[in-house]
């Protein structure tokens, strides 16, 4: 239903016709994500590992950005450093204008376990970021009931996470996240742990909400697929240490659906993707033998 | 074929509940018989109806309540303060890297030498007092709950507290709800180990010296040679640590509550 009023965001987005250099640098004064040169390092036994090596990216508002490369190659670490999770060891981030040091309420995480408060039932779960941002407990109830609602778990409201399956937990993480109204959505492999039936669900369930709530998304994955039938562009990572290799933009209409999947211009897309994947692919597991 | 080993099965159940129920009759009924039939010295080992007999006298004098009151209040505060101040270190210690280098190496030089050792010193320190006493009950109580509480929070979910800390939780709810919440199935195993400690140092406790107590009332009636009384007082103990136990084991249960 409201995925139907949807305008697409790319190539016609109203942002994109704002812009008044159309110049297509990855750093437009309007981005609302910037990463600047970031190089992560982490300190190791045996010496130093570099997780992320001088990635440059932006991601303007509204957009929905996926991460795809294979595994090790620094995408959750890149993803943690904009959730002020991970401090830059050279390089800079900024978002909204303001530099990442550490975590802040206007950026929301899911990451790719729910870690849900085991201690708290699905409504107190969700409410728990508005009252620690203060709010009262009547508004905080209020809004994580309307987020229930929003998600399909309003019989499950007082339950524990424990007694919920895997896709209704990564349900509750989700609004758990949206409830303090975030500009910026990280999101980690959020689905990489359900199976095939319950992550298409969750994949519609992602692109309805993502209607109602205007945030910008960053979206890690290892599902090609996925990624193109979410995002505007895909930025696809080398082997370790992890930079850029490619920003493709996803120019197909919206609203998606599995239609798409027969559309020559998504499969010359994959063909793209998966050539680069596979390529880094062998590479990284060339990395680990040596 | 699966109904018979189904009655088998029931019928074991039964007579195992049936051995049960025995099991402390028959051990009293076995003592009784022994004792009076002067096999053994009766003075040394009065029977069971001798022990009843002392045990409604010490009742009855009135320092029986006195004696349960004076060490029902050790055993509790002594825990109380044990408890709180092992949960609030570890704590601290487990989520806080300097604070550990400060304080777990003497943690771990203190904890291993046993609580009774320090009888001498702290009649020194505190003579006969109550100070004393709570003294040693504290310091047997602090280190386990101490240890439970600092592996407990190491071992929080690094996920859950990321995840409160996108989601703004302020610094005091973090130490409050977050680790203190994802210790607590630890916590609770370091409590209820904590449980008997605090009986085995009010043991100590109360034999260096005190003037009322259970454990007190069983020594001043073996320099009488009470034998009844001695017994009586060790019923009396043995009863008050297994309620203890339970209802700490109940409650134990249930703490955990999301389970
Ligand atoms: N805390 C850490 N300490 C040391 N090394 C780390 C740490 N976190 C990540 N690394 C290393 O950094 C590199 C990138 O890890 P990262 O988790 O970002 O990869 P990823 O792309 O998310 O992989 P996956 O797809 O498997 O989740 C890896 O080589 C990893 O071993
Ligand atoms: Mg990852």
């Amino acid at each position: 239903m409201v995925a139907m009023m949807h305008t697409p965001l790319r190539p016609t987005s109203p942002l994109r016709l704002v812009d008044a250099q159309p110049e297509p640098s990855s750093t437009a004064p309007e981005a609302i994500i910037r990463v600047e040169d970031l190089s992560i390092v982490f300190d190791v036994p045996r010496g130093a590992v570099i997780a992320v090596d001088r990635v440059s990216l932006a991601v303007m508002p509204g957009e929905f950005v996926s991460l795809v490369g294979p595994s090790g190659c620094g995408k959750s670490t890149l993803l943690n450093a904009m959730a002020g999770l991970e401090r830059p060891f050279e390089g800079e981030i900024t978002v909204a204008g303001k530099p990442m040091l550490a975590p802040r309420p206007d950026i929301g995480m899911v990451f790719q376990q729910p870690h849900l408060f085991p201690w708290k039932s699905v409504r107190r779960n969700i409410a728990h970021g508005p009252r620690a941002l203060g709010k009262s407990k009547t508004e905080a109830l209020r809004i994580a009931d309307d987020l229930i609602d929003m998600i399909g778990l309003t019989k499950f409201a007082s339950a524990y996470p424990h007694t919920l399956s895997g896709g209704m937990q990564q349900r509750v993480a989700i609004a758990r996240a949206l409830a303090n109204q975030p500009r910026v959505l990280l999101m980690d492999e959020p689905f990489g742990a359900l199976d095939a039936q319950t992550r298409a669900v969750m994949q519609d369930n992602l692109l309805e909400l993502r209607d109602r709530i205007n945030a910008t998304i960053v979206f890690v994955t290892h599902d090609i697929d996925e990624a193109i039938l979410l995002s505007d562009r895909v930025l696809i990572m080398s082997a370790g240490p992890g930079r850029i290799l490619r920003d493709l933009s996803v120019a197909l209409p919206r609203p998606r659906s599995s239609a798409i999947l027969t559309d020559p211009a998504y499969l010359a897309l994959k063909r793209d993707c998966l050539d680069l994947i596979r390529t880094e692919g062998r590479k990284a597991f060339e990395q680990m033998e040596r | 074929m699966s109904t018979g080993g189904h009655n088998r099965a029931t019928a074991a159940g039964r007579l195992s509940m049936l051995l049960g129920a025995l099991s402390v009759p028959a051990f009293v009924g076995v003592w009784e018989l022994i004792a009076r039939s002067r096999i053994v010295n009766a003075v040394l080992f009065p029977p069971p109806s001798t022990v009843a007999v002392a045990i409604l006298d010490w009742i009855h004098s009135g320092q029986f309540v006195g004696d349960l009151s004076a060490s029902l209040f050790r055993v509790t505060m002594g825990f109380l303060i044990g408890t709180t101040g092992g949960i609030m270190l570890g704590v601290l210690t487990g989520r806080f890297r300097l604070v550990s280098s400060l304080l777990s190496p003497l943690f771990h030089i203190l904890r291993p030498i046993p609580p009774i050792a320090f009888v001498p010193i702290v009649i020194l320190w505190f003579g006969l007092s109550e100070a004393g006493k709570l003294f040693l009950v504290v310091w047997g109580v602090f280190f386990t709950v101490w240890l439970a509480t600092h592996i407990g929070v190491q071992k929080v979910d690094r996920g859950l507290i990321r995840a409160a800390l996108m989601l703004g939780t302020p610094r005091r709810q973090m130490l409050t709800e977050i680790v203190l919440l994802g210790a607590l199935p630890y916590i609770v195993v370091g409590l209820r180990t904590a449980v008997s400690i605090s009986f085995y140092t009010l043991v100590a406790a109360e034999l260096a010296g005190a003037f009322a107590g259970i454990v007190y009332r069983i020594e001043i009636a073996q320099q009488n040679m009470q034998t009844g009384q001695v017994m009586g007082g060790l019923a009396a103990l043995g009863l008050l640590s297994f309620v203890a136990d339970r209802s700490f084991a109940a409650i134990a249960e249930r703490a955990v509550w999301w389970r």
